[in-house]
């Protein structure tokens, strides 16, 4: 019944150390997302709202989106619609190599891990440099984000000192301070912003009626990307997209707040015009989006706005970590995104779910991803995917709870269990219950007998 | 793909409609909101000078703030390369301009921007700078940025702020920045400065 998710986590669980610092890490942020939503007195309101919003924009997303390109084009910026991750990322290399672009500069986007963006370039030629911090970090040890808002936080500040050393980016032998490393990566990065021949952004936000493309970072990454290469490219999921700025102020206030508890990030920059000389590009994606829209139990998961709430509330992925899910999304909105992806391939996800739903009380826009994780439990049978001993299980304890005749009479032998030695119970670990766990005690009476003879107050 | 095959799918699997809130959100509204945008810029990393006359020599304001800068960058009318000596450094310093120069890369190397903001937000310390410059990169490769806001262009919320934002229509550009360039992606350890202004100072000029 071991699940890849449950196994990996008890490789990350093995580091006690690590896996403190990693929950304690997190609940932090919740502790700070906490205290900005206190602040707050209409915050409530504002996630009714934005979960109002979304469900309004997606229920009339072709309006919205015809609205959005018109406004985009009459400006002169060049609209591309992308139906799957290859037309996306033909489109994109397309959009490169008429420009004799090799090397392109790029801020942090979920759609391109999605559509496993970069290695498709990387083959074709082109020298694809993340610029958010902890991007460019994973991208240089090849790994994957473990998270999606703080996507190098599994590492120590040892591990990212030694490959900046490797690589010659740091200078100073043995010096892992956190400031030294980011004003190192912060030369490093200067050079590739004033070399490079494309700059992409994704989009937190596409505002219909005006056509902005609003793209949020704290470290000012998308604006260098955007300020010193004469090409944009703009690569957006349509389920970004927002109606106006009045709907916009919703999820601006939520979005930062909710995601690291900070005000606001820093930069949130608004796009909608190539800058003079140069030409800009808006790549439409949907990749299945149409589909979760069409499926009357789920499609609520387009709400989602990337915050990562639901990632450092969750009591599961706090302590095993973003590489024991078999989604590039960890946590419960991952979860979710892998089911609606391919359910038959991330199945083992969603039983890394306690169903405390702290996840749903902490979401900006209401998706409700930890109820939405116990709907998909149930089509597990349907999927073929549901636990055998389980099942067999739920049919044994069916059997026994439709005949009170067998069940007293069984309940009267239980005790008799309580002779049974406990490495009798527990061999070679084939009961999973008794991993970790004493069998308890039955009692001599059992309440209904208690009650019978007046004994329960 | 062709458009219209796009939107026809999404048309087609949409199988119910919602409407908009029909309520507006109440903001949050500050008992002094100027004092609330000055917290909360100092709380993001900024630092403020309040209390400017509207005649003011900002050359001398910025000297002043920044005493080892060499180069700086800006189109404001008031700033001149001019007002900007007589520090306690005598030697050459540059001003560039960001509507003259040849490429944005020739603004790397800048030590302090100047730029106008036209709104300023109280519950964020946001400050909305929309694009009046051929090159916006001065807003971003700087390695301080000083930002001009009349006080009374300071509003309680986001709400308010969207409400009164504009664009210039030649770049149709614009950005809200609240404090210095900022990251936490090394073991969350809060660092300023990481790849764009590494300070910012606002300067609030009276009405």
């Amino acid at each position: 019944m071991s699940t890849i998710h449950s196994k990996r986590a008890a490789r990350f669980v093995a580091d006690a150390e690590k896996t403190s610092w990693h929950d304690a890490t997190f609940w932090s942020v919740r502790e700070k997302r906490d205290k900005m939503a206190q602040q707050l007195p209409e915050w409530e309101d504002l996630r009714e709202h934005a979960s109002q919003i979304k469900k309004h924009t997606i229920t009339h997303l072709a309006d919205y989106l015809e609205q959005f390109s018109d406004s985009l084009e009459s400006r002169g910026v060049k609209v591309h619609w992308a139906k799957d991750a290859a037309e996306f990322n033909e489109t994109v290399l397309s959009i490169l190599q008429s420009h004799g672009v090799t090397k392109m500069v790029k801020s942090k986007s979920m759609l391109t891990e999605e559509c496993e963006m970069n290695p498709y370039l990387e083959q074709h030629g082109i020298d694809v440099v993340e610029t958010d911090l902890g991007e460019r970090i994973i991208q240089l040890l090849h790994q994957k984000p473990s998270h999606i808002v703080m996507p190098a936080i599994h590492l120590k500040r040892e591990e990212v000192g030694r490959m900046f050393e490797e690589k010659g980016i740091s200078k100073e032998k043995g010096n892992y301070d956190p400031t030294y490393l980011t004003h190192c990566a912060r030369l490093h990065l200067r050079d590739q912003f004033m070399q490079a021949g494309a700059g992409m952004t994704g989009c937190n936000f596409g505002v219909a009626a005006t056509g902005d493309c609003v793209v949020c970072t704290n470290e000012g990454n998308a604006d260098m990307t955007t300020s010193m290469p004469k090409l944009h490219i703009v690569a957006m999921g349509i389920e970004k997209l927002v109606p106006d700025y009045k709907s916009l102020a919703v999820f601006q206030r939520l979005l930062c707040r909710s995601a690291t508890g900070q005000p606001t990030t820093a930069f949130t920059s608004h796009f909608r015009q190539a800058r003079p000389g140069g030409e800009m590009h808006v790549v439409l994606v949907d990749n299945g989006r149409s589909d979760m829209l069409a499926d009357t139990e789920h499609w609520q998961t387009l709400k989602c706005m990337r915050c990562g709430a639901c990632i450092n509330t969750c009591p599961v992925y706090r302590r095993s970590g973003g590489y024991s899910y078999t989604y590039f999304i960890p946590g419960p909105v991952g979860v979710n995104l892998g089911m609606l992806r391919d359910p038959r391939k991330y199945s083992d996800n969603v039983s890394a779910c306690t169903l405390c739903l702290s996840c749903d009380n902490v979401c900006p826009s209401k998706v409700g991803p930890g109820s939405q994780i116990y709907v998909w439990r149930q089509s597990l049978e349907k999927l073929g995917k549901a636990d055998k001993l389980k099942k067999a299980m739920s049919a044994g304890m069916e059997y026994l709870f439709d005949r009170p005749a067998i069940y007293t009479t069984a309940l009267k032998f239980a005790p008799l269990a309580n002779y049974v030695p406990d490495c009798l119970t527990n061999i070679g670990n084939i009961n999973a219950w008794g991993i970790g766990h004493a069998m308890p005690e039955f009692a001599k009476k059992s309440f209904h007998e208690l009650w019978k003879e007046g004994k329960v107050k | 793909m062709k458009k219209e095959d796009f939107l026809n799918k999404l048309r087609q699997n949409t199988h119910f409609q919602y409407d908009m809130p029909k309520e507006e959100i109440k903001g949050i509204e500050y008992e002094d909101t100027f004092e609330q945008f000055v917290r909360m810029t100092e709380t993001v990393g900024g630092h403020v000078i309040n209390d400017v006359r509207k005649d003011a020599d900002l050359n001398e304001l910025v000297r002043r703030a920044y005493p080892d800068a060499k180069v700086f960058c800006s189109n404001l009318k008031g700033i001149t390369l001019e007002g900007l000596k007589g520090g306690n450094d005598s030697t050459a310093l540059e001003l560039r301009n960001p509507d003259t120069v040849a490429e944005a890369n020739d603004l790397n190397g800048t030590d302090v921007a100047i730029v106008q903001g036209t709104v300023g937000v109280a519950e964020n310390g946001c400050i909305w700078i929309p694009q009046t410059m051929k090159e916006k990169a001065l807003l971003f490769i700087s390695e301080y940025l000083v930002i001009v806001l009349n006080r009374k262009n300071i509003v309680n919320n986001m709400h308010d702020a969207y409400d009164r934002i504009g664009m210039d229509d030649r770049y149709n550009f614009g950005t809200f920045i609240s404090g210095p360039s900022k990251t936490a992606d090394i073991e969350q350890a809060l660092v300023i400065g990481a790849q764009a202004a590494r300070g910012v100072t606002v300067v609030l000029v009276d009405e």
